[in-house]
């Protein structure tokens, strides 16, 4: 068998499939009238939860292709939109005082609130630039092969999700990790921000969601079934979705069904390509043998119980805050002035709705956090979004 | 942070680690993170680590639960089922070569 040629015949099936769209859509149109004599709502309010649904929701123009009484709004899924000031600021000063940082590139880029000696370093790129020895990889495991050749005091900027957290568990877990190597944890859960999310909606009396489009990638590791609480516990119908945007049309569809028929049990899997209902119990072994569920701040936000992932305590020799005496402060608000990227992260707003969007901040010279990486809501829609604006624009002149 | 990139197995080379080539010839060593890797396997990476295999046998189940969206919204409406699934069903097995 030709094996490159699977992922052709899945971009020809989920992404570059007119006939199907056409037909998905249809079936919305029709149906979305009784779902929402069901909610007995004039709209209907869908949220994601991953980065990468909202940059498919924005590249593909889909907001464009729905009827336009139901919402899709993005949600808390970007690591980088959420990794707290506070991290990268320690990060810096460790960069400054001679430790080789190993980091994600979009960690590189992103700003902090307070500098490091005054107004001179304000990211790890202008640390870069002062000399600092700081190194961009693409993963764990090219900064475990450069550190063990190296052998210089380093640390890695651990952020992500459950997705991410593999790539560090396994190599823990086998002993392939070298001693001059620390780990600075920034993981983070998306279930208990998904629920925070949801609740916030429900207390600030607005239109409360209506369905989610649970994260792929993240399910592929933690399993459907860990997103049953939306279901069973807010009867809000979730379904795991791919990443193209048959996949993201199909589970709106499905949303909508669930919605009508009042059928609302457990979640619904549409990405059965990658994901399962268990998820990834190999993934899942290693990430329980040398993590702990901790207590994390999300930046903007605030503190959001059982939400992030620190080693366990027979892994403290790699623990950058425990080997460094880094002491985990109160949360003070860390967002940049007018930056509105909290409430862009919880759904509470569109990333057009922040007075900085595209004036003071943009991809080029990013004001918040939510403007740095490709999953953040303000990166895609500085990026993507201008077809909305313009079909605006035309549908006023119409 | 869902990224994930699609990719084929072409070498395993320690109890941890793999080369996988993004099917455009960029060949990277990345962490296995599932059971039973074979060279050869198509696979899912997110952030350097293999988070899932993919068979053509699951892109038929994903596929037909699509369909199953489909026929299960025709009913409701009150179209014909059968017809609104059997052109998406021929066209994507025949993209399959099934």
């Amino acid at each position: 068998m030709d094996f490159s040629l699977l992922p052709k015949q899945i971009e020809a099936v989920f992404r570059e499939n007119s006939l199907l769209a056409k037909s998905i859509l249809s079936q919305i149109y029709q149906i979305t009238p009784l779902a929402m004599q069901k909610l007995k709502r004039e709209r209907i309010k869908i949220m994601n939860f991953c980065g990468s649904h909202e940059w498919t929701t924005t590249h593909y123009g889909l907001r464009y292709m729905i009827p336009k009484e139901i919402e899709l709004i993005p949600g808390p899924g970007c690591p980088v939109c959420v990794t707290p000031s506070s991290d990268i600021e320690n990060i810096i000063k460790l960069a400054m005082e001679g430790f080789r940082i190993y980091t994600f590139g979009d960690v590189f880029k992103l700003p902090t609130v307070k500098h490091y000696k005054k107004d001179e370093v304000g990211s790890l790129a202008v640390a870069k630039s002062m000399n600092a020895d700081v190194q961009i990889v693409y993963s764990f495991i090219d900064a475990v092969d450069d550190a063990k050749h190296n052998k210089k005091p380093s640390i890695f900027m651990g952020i992500g999700f459950e997705t991410t957290a593999p790539s560090y568990a396994i190599l823990f877990e086998r002993n392939k990790v070298p001693e001059n190597l620390l780990f600075y944890s920034s993981l983070r859960l998306t279930a208990p921000a998904a629920e925070y999310a949801i609740k916030l909606h429900k207390d600030k009396g607005s239109i409360p969601i209506s369905g989610v489009i649970a994260p792929g990638h993240v399910s592929t590791i933690i399993g459907a079934m860990s997103w049953d609480f939306l279901p069973k516990e807010y009867k809000i119908p979730a379904v795991v979705t791919g990443f193209e945007p048959m996949d993201v049309i199909a589970s709106i569809l499905k949303i909508l069904q669930m919605i009508y028929t009042e059928n609302i049990s457990y979640t619904e899997l549409e990405y059965k390509r990658v994901a399962t209902r268990e998820g990834n119990k190999y993934a899942q072994n290693a990430i329980n043998k040398v993590f702990v569920v901790t207590d994390a701040i999300w930046r903007g936000i605030g503190l959001i119980p059982k939400s992030g992932l620190a080693l366990q305590e027979k892994y403290s020799k790699y623990d950058a805050k425990e080997q460094l005496g880094i002491k985990d402060v109160p949360w003070d608000y860390d967002l940049p002035p007018n930056c509105k990227c909290a409430e862009v992260t919880l759904g509470m707003a569109y990333p057009t709705d922040c007075p900085m969007f595209m004036k003071a901040c943009t991809p080029a010279k990013p004001w918040g956090p939510c403007m740095v990486s490709m999953e953040g809501a303000c990166s895609v829609w500085a990026r993507f979004g201008s077809v909305q604006k313009v079909l605006n624009i035309m549908d006023e002149v119409r | 942070m869902c990224w994930g990139v699609p990719a084929r197995v072409i070498s395993i080379d320690s109890d941890v680690t793999a080369t996988v080539d993004f099917l455009s010839g960029t060949l990277k060593k990345v962490v296995i993170g599932v059971d039973d890797l074979k060279v050869g396997d198509f696979v899912i990476v997110h952030a350097g680590v293999i988070i899932s295999k993919i068979t053509k046998e699951d892109v038929i189940e994903n596929i037909n639960f699509i369909a199953e969206q489909i026929r299960e919204t025709a009913l409701m409406t009150g179209e014909d089922a059968d017809k609104a699934v059997k052109e998406f069903l021929n066209m994507a097995m025949k993209i399959l070569g099934e």
